[in-house]
């Protein structure tokens, strides 16, 4: 009766340093198997020397611009939780006795709001309307522009502030660092502009 | 070649993390130009479309600019960078409940063939199911082992494994088709 040939699995295995002591006992002596293993090494090579591939646009200015959003909201917060938490440590000391506190969802709602009202303020300001974009900052602040539209969009759901306050207090975050962003496109192109 | 070498030294790379934690955005731009393309090939490699993986790239770069710390500076950055990459590529077709059932994949064996019959490696590749593919360049060109591959997209070591061969069994056939064989 003659022996069975190695599965794909098994000659895999054995491929990658992991074979059955049958598998290697077999190639060896299994001329078609170990022309199987010979090409699956092949293949494997040819894989690795496929090119690389070149993105066909360039992301960096809107990962910069992001990055720069993302740093700028960390600073903010960061700001704010400490303000906050020293305003909580007096209004701790001055308590004679527990009290309803407000719910912490309205508060957080409430400074993102403010924030994000404030960075449209500094948007107007700067009358984008009227500074000319490049081409990759026109693309780059395009794209902001329609992440900003869908963000309200979100906002304009009702529903979303009866089942999800947390995620809209989340979409007002959102929403200033897509502002702050395009605040950085606005004005980055009017210094790159003055050189 | 597809392979990215670590194109940063481990000690310009620790330097070069260290100035944009301290919010140095020219060392990030570095940071960036340096891995843009090897994570843009993973990426392309393991999506569907060229769009997906730009989407791939940028949020891949959101996360190293929110998780620099993280970096430990012991180990190769490309290493780190590729493993963000790999994990967003994935997510998104875990995200969209992408399933790759034999049927589908039989489907899309159908539609392909229209395709030539030259097929080179990279167009049989392309021709994988998602998730097949994914495992084959993950495993193969990438040199995750199979336990690594089985966390990242939720799934087992033997249906790695699985997947790797019937990957290239049909590599073997369309290769074989290609060539006249």
């Amino acid at each position: 009766m003659s022996e069975r040939h190695g599965t794909t699995a098994e000659l895999l295995a054995v491929r990658d340093g992991e074979g059955s002591a049958w598998a290697r006992e077999h190639l060896a002596r299994c001329e078609p198997c170990a022309g199987e293993l010979y090409r699956l090494e092949q293949v494997r090579a040819r894989l690795k020397a496929l090119p690389s591939i070149r993105p066909p646009r360039d992301r960096w200015s809107l990962v910069a611009a992001h990055a720069r959003s993302d740093r700028r909201g960390r600073r903010l917060h960061s700001a704010i939780g400490v303000a906050a938490a020293a305003a909580l440590v007096g209004v701790t000391f001055l308590a004679v006795r527990p009290r309803p506190q407000p719910l912490p969802d309205a508060a957080a709602l409430d400074r993102a709001m403010i924030q994000s009202r404030a960075m449209e303020a500094t948007l107007r300001s700067i009358s984008p309307e009227r500074r000319p974009l490049n081409g990759g900052a026109a693309s780059v602040a395009a794209d902001l522009e329609q992440e900003l539209s869908q963000v309200d969009s979100a906002l304009n759901d009702p529903g979303a502030w009866r089942t999800e306050p947390d995620h809209v207090v989340d979409l007002w975050r959102q929403r200033t660092g897509i502002l702050s962003a395009l605040v950085d496109v606005h004005t980055a192109n009017a210094t790159y502009a003055a050189f | 070649m597809t392979g990215v070498a670590d194109t940063i030294p481990l000690t310009e790379a620790r330097s070069l993390v260290r100035r944009a934690r301290s919010g140095d955005f020219d060392a990030l731009g570095q940071i960036y130009r340096a891995y843009e393309t090897g994570v843009y090939t993973l990426a392309r490699r393991l999506t569907r479309t060229a769009e997906d993986a730009e989407d791939v790239l940028q949020e891949t770069f959101l996360e190293v600019c929110r998780s620099l710390g993280n970096w430990r500076g012991d180990g190769s950055l490309w290493g780190w960078i590729r493993t963000i990459a790999a994990s967003k590529a994935l997510m998104r077709y875990r995200r969209e409940k992408l399933r790759e059932t034999d049927e589908l994949d039989e489907a899309s064996m159908g539609r392909a063939g229209d395709l030539p019959l030259q097929l080179d490696l990279e167009a049989a590749l392309e021709r994988l199911p998602e998730r097949s593919r994914s495992v084959v360049w993950l495993h193969d060109v990438e040199g995750y082992t199979h336990e690594e591959i089985a966390e990242m997209m939720g799934m087992t070591t033997s249906f790695s494994k699985s997947q790797l061969a019937r990957a290239h069994q049909k590599l073997r056939a369309w290769l074989a088709e290609g060539s006249g064989a």
